[in-house]
């Protein structure tokens, strides 16, 4: 068996601008598909993890330069991409820099707001869809579930996510240098996806009250606004909704900019130029650039929110220096771990086998409980992980210390290895 | 007697000068309150060292340099404090109080001994008259600065770059709250003043309006706030150009109530 490599390329909000980050940006709902087209290119393992902040491929295969162009080439289809882009924005990491980079992503210190909790949702999402997918195999998933311990043990062991500075809280504070006090202001969302669940959690937590939420799908609105805290408003009412309120928060899919320069001259003249501040927290963005030239009219897009949350970096560079130990020493640990993988595939092959039954287990356990509480289902994992890891543990051991062939072969039969027969394993069941 | 009371209100000033320019130093927001209070206790002495020169003058002291210097500090620090009062602002001591301190030690390089009131400004409109025009005046000094601080914070918000104003003075919206409440509140006093001074004049000199150059300028400068006035309530002027509207505003104040002394001679020569 040939040597397999862990591969990342993309780029972020350090290395791109918004203006390129917006045409790299892959919806949700189009991930499947680019993931398929990866599969095409003869590459079975990918996750593609795309937010208003970054869009990376996590990719495992074949260890060859062939594999980043296949990447790069479905990548910029997809993204129309110019040749020049890649040089100038894109970042490829290998192996260990690859997964020093994802638990980097995932514990919030590669964002942002540095420490922030969202992102940790965004990388299980993404290798979510893309284990739903079946585009995930045993290396990937074995990083992945690796990565969230990272994170966790990182949430727990720093205070690195305490009392994060979230999009929302930068947003009312900015708002705070316009208005003063917020109590009598009225707040505008636009949207109805993730970023403004959370933000109206963060205005209900503030006792911000005068919130109205709108949306293209008047439904999902009225679910905010039922579920959480504001009044929905149809999407048509946007102008009109544009002449009373204080702040404006959009969030949403749409391809083309919903507040435009002439339609906010309008508005402006309407309200007899009170002033008006708009975040604009959506890629590709919502909010015409042009307006903050306006008078009385301010607005701050995500990169505006980047240059902001540096300010705070100081106060979280101690808790990130921790951070950024416990990441080197699982790096090392897991770098480790893959290499004595290298060394015999079969160890791989049994580890693999021992996890998918294991994961089968999980999802048939799952299904039963009625309880669906998270707290159980990771008391589960953990547990089912441990007692997985002492009843392999024996068989690995003997493998590494004996040099008797007849070991192997016996190994072999045990666990039904054939060379080069791992990727069929792992991607041939239904239950994963 | 007055000067040594004018010196103590000073000696409060720079204390609490000193106070709030550590506080913007050093970012320490609890030195805000002291300072305010220094500078109270600067002011009530100042009061009464005004209290003391009328007294012992027998006169409203408002008829020299060192006079007018001196009440228009008072006023200015009446003012901040009336705002700061109103609108639980904070900070905006940092300007006002060195300020008030350096007005006060420009006063202190003009003679200031009492001397008998000149035949010309023995008249009841003297008080009335001064008395308004130096409120007025002293309110859009205060709304110049206002709107100085208003174009700072405004500037760092829509450059996104750094925030030193913003960190630690009040909101825009505050400012220009404030920045209205010196407009409406200047207009009448400025009004009032033009007004008793043609009827003084009237009384004085046996016409109401001959274009004295301190007449003239005064109109202009009430033109000036005339327009603002009207475009912040029938246009909605806000922020900005309501702030470059009190700078150019203050400028003509100045020029009126020093320049036309110094630079164009006219019958209003007093100060």
């Amino acid at each position: 068996m040939k040597k397999q490599a862990i591969g990342i390329i993309g780029l972020n909000h350090n290395t791109a601008p918004l203006e390129i980050r917006e045409k790299f940006y892959i919806k949700e709902g189009s991930i499947p598909e680019l993931l398929a087209r990866i599969r095409q290119e003869g590459i079975n393992e990918a996750v593609v993890i795309s937010t208003c902040n970054r869009t990376e491929i996590y990719y495992s295969g074949d260890d060859n330069e062939e594999m980043v162009r296949k990447i790069r080439r479905v990548l910029s289809d997809a993204a129309q991409a110019q040749d020049d882009w890649f040089d100038h924005y894109m970042y490829i990491f290998k192996d260990e820099e690859a997964f020093r980079h994802l638990f980097l992503v995932a514990s919030g210190l590669d964002s942002m707001v540095i420490g922030e909790p969202e992102i940790f949702g965004q990388v299980k999402e993404a290798y979510r869809i893309a284990a739903s997918a079946r585009s995930t195999g045993f290396f990937l998933n074995k990083t992945f579930h690796k990565t969230f311990n990272v994170a966790k043990r990182i949430r727990t062991e720093t205070r690195i996510g305490y009392n994060p500075l979230s999009i929302s809280s930068m947003a009312v504070e900015l708002a705070k240098r316009i208005f003063g006090n917020l109590d009598e202001k009225k707040i505008l969302v636009v949207g109805a996806g993730e970023m403004c669940e959370m933000a109206l959690k963060y205005f209900q937590k503030e006792g911000l009250s005068d919130v109205f939420i709108t949306n293209r799908t008047y439904q999902r609105a009225y679910k905010l606004a039922d579920e959480i805290i504001g009044e929905a408003r149809p999407f048509e009412a946007l102008f009109e909704l544009l002449t009373m309120v204080d702040v404006v928060l959009t969030s949403t899919g749409s391809d083309v900019p919903l507040i435009t320069l002439d339609m906010l001259h309008m508005a402006m003249k309407k309200r007899k130029n009170r002033p008006i501040f708009f975040i604009d927290i959506a890629v590709p963005r919502d909010v015409d650039p042009a307006i903050n030239n306006m008078d009385n009219v301010y607005l701050y897009d995500i990169d505006d929110l980047k240059d902001l949350s540096q300010k705070h970096l100081s106060n979280r560079v101690k808790e990130s220096e921790k951070a950024h130990v416990i990441i080197e020493d699982e790096t090392a640990k897991f770098s480790e771990w893959l290499d004595k993988i290298d060394v015999n595939p079969l160890i791989s092959h049994i580890m693999a086998t021992a996890d998918h039954i294991r994961n089968r287990e999980i999802k048939k356990t799952l299904a039963r409980l009625t309880n669906k509480d998270p707290e159980i289902a990771s008391a589960i994992d953990s547990m089912t992980r441990s007692m997985m890891n002492k009843l392999v543990h024996p068989y690995l051991a003997l493998l590494k210390d004996s040099e008797d062939p007849a070991v192997f072969d016996t190994l072999k039969k045990l666990f039904q290895f054939e060379e080069n027969d791992e990727e069929n394993m792992d991607s041939g069941d239904e239950g994963l | 007697m007055n000067i040594h009371l004018v010196y103590t209100a000073l000696g409060f000033y720079l204390v609490s000068t000193l106070l709030y320019a550590l506080s913007l130093v050093f970012n320490r927001r609890f030195l805000e309150k002291p300072g305010y209070y220094g500078f109270i206790t600067g002011f009530i002495i100042h009061i009464a060292s005004v209290l003391t020169r009328y007294f012992e003058a027998g006169y409203t002291p408002i008829t020299n340099i060192y006079e007018s210097l001196s009440f228009l500090s008072l006023c200015i620090a009446g003012f901040f404090i009336y705002i700061r009062r109103i609108y639980r602002v904070q900070m905006i001591g940092c300007i006002i109080a060195p300020l008030v301190s350096l007005i006060v030690i420009m006063s202190l390089n003009f003679p200031s001994e009492i001397k008998p009131l000149i035949p010309a400004l023995r008249s009841a409109w003297l008080p009335i008259h001064a008395i308004l025009s130096f409120i007025g005046n002293s309110i859009f000094i205060v709304g110049f600065f206002i709107s100085l601080l208003y174009l700072a914070v405004e500037k760092e918000i829509k450059k996104k770059k750094s925030f030193f104003f913003s960190d630690k003075f009040p909101s825009l919206s505050t400012l220009d709250r404030i920045n209205y409440r010196c407009m409406s509140l200047g207009f009448p006093f400025l009004t009032a003043g033009i007004i008793t001074g043609s009827i003084w004049a009237g009384f004085a000199w046996g016409s109401y309006w001959r274009w004295d150059p301190k007449e003239t300028w005064s109109l202009i400068t009430w033109i000036v706030y005339a327009i603002l006035f009207h475009n912040r309530l029938a246009l909605g002027w806000q922020g900005k150009r309501t702030a470059y509207m009190m700078i150019l505003g203050f400028l003509l104040i100045i020029f009126t109530f020093l320049g036309v002394n110094f630079l164009l001679k006219g019958s209003h020569a007093y100060i």
